[in-house]
């Protein structure tokens, strides 16, 4: 294989790891914070994605101006159902164990209720529509220009939400209550009012990757469930609670499946993510980048 | 009376009213019926280790599946109840391998990582029919009658609540229940958690590989879509948790109610069908927490004090809002 291909297949793998490290993020605030392991994660990725759609080809809006107009209503929609079902569970819950349990299947309930939302709202077919399209040949290698753009935003926003998370005084009461809850409590930072700020961030990251992922691929309303599915192996891969580990294990796990694919077969893929996952939550259930 | 010989009672009563069904009910009712079945059997196994322990299992539809294709390559060489037979051994062996692997660890961990070897399954077999067999799904040549599947699936869900009730009663659940109240201290108090909770995923595993290979046959074209279709494995966790995973009867007859439910609206309206799967399933977990079984006279009374409550927060919100 020469240089030129081998750029080719690192960046496109990098491409669609920056989507998963972006969904992953989001998926981690919510686990990390919240407890809440959130199954239809993905599926706001959808509703993102299908919103931008219908806002390009309907209103001719640039999907461009899109990006912020979806985290926005993404965010707002995560506010709503943090305010409707996530408020009432954790005061009823006796136990944190208890409340991950119900967590996890109220999440499940909210991927049906979406999912099947979006097929009789859109039904459903594959759609798509071009925007920049065109190649753009980089050091022997090409791509389409939306590619890149899709590289440079997720890139660009997971760093934000790292720095973010990492100077500001909200960043580090979110870090606070990730370490210790009760401590974060007793010192003052108010759960009742970052418990659904931070849900509602979580969900406009996945509506932002939805966005993004419609500039470039073709959508439909069972699109968000695979993207669940690699949150998960990319926050077991960075370890539950860790930005900067979901970051790197969706870049790495893109990476890992383009060679992979290449190299055996495109059929393999959901063998080959499914088997890391598994090997890794059994080897390391605390994330490869844990140093104990 | 005691409570066992009222349940067991109840039990005989159900069966044979259940097995005189066939002889005078239509097509529609029967299949209807085999439904009701299956996810009684699946949801009532679910219930005694799922809900005992609190282990959330959702490997039921890898389970299933096994079954399935055992007995969709086993018939043609053994007769039916061999078939079945091998379908829930060769499923519980694979249990007792994935639950060595994964019993050690709780919660959310568990139930993501049952899930996902739900589909690694899923996938491996998918591609292994594609690279070797070359075909994807098979056709079921040899198939019974309609009246020995039901009498089979019936067996297995009278069987299934039987195994309950004795189980609920003996050492061995007693020690799953301890797993579920506190694990440390079932430990301490000399249970070997360990085998236990292999032994009880086993158990579960045998009857979802049962109906599993007991199913196939109705569908007489089987391949890894279907049959390992994750759906099925969550409804078995939802009509347990509707019903109340801990109790004997509820998730029987939260069982009874999805069939119902299923069969009528799937067909004409299969995207109502899972929204309203879904915000039962959301409905319940919120305000009944202890499933359909814990519904007493008092839970409504608390709903309605919830709801005034609510009510008079509002009045008096709005109220402060206009002076």
């Amino acid at each position: 294989m020469s240089l030129g291909s081998w750029l080719e297949l690192i960046a496109s793998g990098l491409i669609t790891g920056g989507v998963y490290a972006l969904v992953a993020l989001g998926l981690n605030l919510q686990y990390g914070l919240m407890r809440i392991l959130n199954i239809a994660h993905g599926e706001f990725l959808m509703v993102g994605a299908f919103i931008t759609y219908t806002a390009h080809v309907t209103l001719g809006i640039n999907p461009l101006l899109m990006v912020p107009i979806s985290f926005l209503l993404l965010m707002g929609l995560g506010l709503v159902v943090h305010r409707l079902v996530f408020r009432r569970l954790t005061r009823t819950s006796p136990t944190l164990d208890i409340f991950e349990a119900r967590g996890l299947m109220v999440s499940f309930g909210l991927m049906f209720l979406v999912q099947n939302f979006a097929q009789t709202l859109w039904g459903g077919d594959l759609r798509g529509y071009d925007f920049m399209a065109d190649p753009v040949a980089i050091g022997g290698a090409q791509f389409s220009a939306n590619k890149i753009l899709l590289l440079v935003l997720a890139l660009t926003i997971s760093a934000a939400l790292i720095v973010v998370l990492n100077k500001t005084l909200y960043g580090k009461g979110v870090r606070a209550l990730m370490q210790s809850p009760t401590g974060a409590q007793l010192m003052g930072i108010d759960t009742e009012r970052l418990h659904p700020l931070m849900f509602g961030v979580g969900l406009g990251l996945s509506g932002v990757a939805g966005c993004l992922l419609s500039m470039t691929y073709t959508i439909s309303p069972s699109m968000g469930e695979p993207y669940t599915v690699t949150a998960l192996i990319v926050i077991t891969l960075g370890g539950f609670g860790s930005m900067a580990g979901a970051l790197a294990g969706g870049l790495a796990l893109g990476v890992i499946e383009a060679i992979g694919m290449h190299f055996t077969n495109p059929s393999l893929k959901s063998l080959l993510s499914y088997g890391i996952f598994i090997g890794v939550l059994l080897w390391r259930p605390n994330g490869l980048f844990v140093r104990k | 009376m005691k409570p066992t010989h009222r349940d067991l009672l109840v039990l005989f009563a159900l069966a044979g009213w259940a097995a005189a069904l066939p002889h005078y009910a239509s097509e529609f009712v029967v299949s209807m019926a085999l439904t009701c079945l299956m996810y009684a059997t699946l949801s009532s196994s679910w219930g005694l280790f799922c809900g005992s322990t609190r282990y959330l299992s959702l490997a039921t539809s890898a389970f299933f599946g096994i079954g399935a294709y055992t007995s969709a390559l086993a018939l043609e060489q053994m007769p039916w109840l061999a078939a079945i037979g091998l379908g829930a051994a060769i499923a519980a062996a694979v249990a007792v391998v994935m639950g060595a692997a994964v019993l050690h660890l709780r919660g959310t961990y568990f139930a993501v990582l049952t899930f996902g070897m739900t589909e690694l399954i899923r996938h491996a077999i998918t591609y292994w029919e594609k690279q070797v067999t070359g075909t994807v799904g098979r056709v079921l040549m040899v198939v019974p009658e309609r009246d020995t599947i039901y009498l089979t699936l019936l067996g297995l869900a009278v069987l299934a609540v039987l195994t309950s009730i004795a189980v609920r009663r003996s050492r061995f659940g007693l020690a799953m229940a301890g797993i579920g109240a506190d694990e440390q201290r079932a430990q301490t108090l000399g249970v070997n958690t360990r085998l236990v909770k292999i032994a009880g995923f086993a158990l579960i595993a045998a009857f979802a590989g049962a109906v599993g290979a007991a199913m196939s046959v109705r569908w007489t074209y089987i391949d890894p879509h279907t049959v390992f279709n994750p759906f099925i494995g969550f409804q078995t966790v939802l009509i347990a948790l509707i019903g109340g995973a801990a109790t004997l009867w509820g998730p029987l007859i939260a069982a009874v109610v999805f069939s119902v439910l299923a069969e009528t609206l799937r067909l004409q309206a299969p995207q109502i069908y899972m929204m309203s799967l879904g915000l039962l399933l959301i409905l319940c977990v919120l305000y009944l927490p202890g499933g359909l079984a814990s519904l007493r006279a008092q839970t409504l009374r608390q709903w309605g004090d919830d709801i005034r409550g609510g009510w008079r927060n509002l009045f008096s919100r709005k109220a402060k809002e206009a002076l």
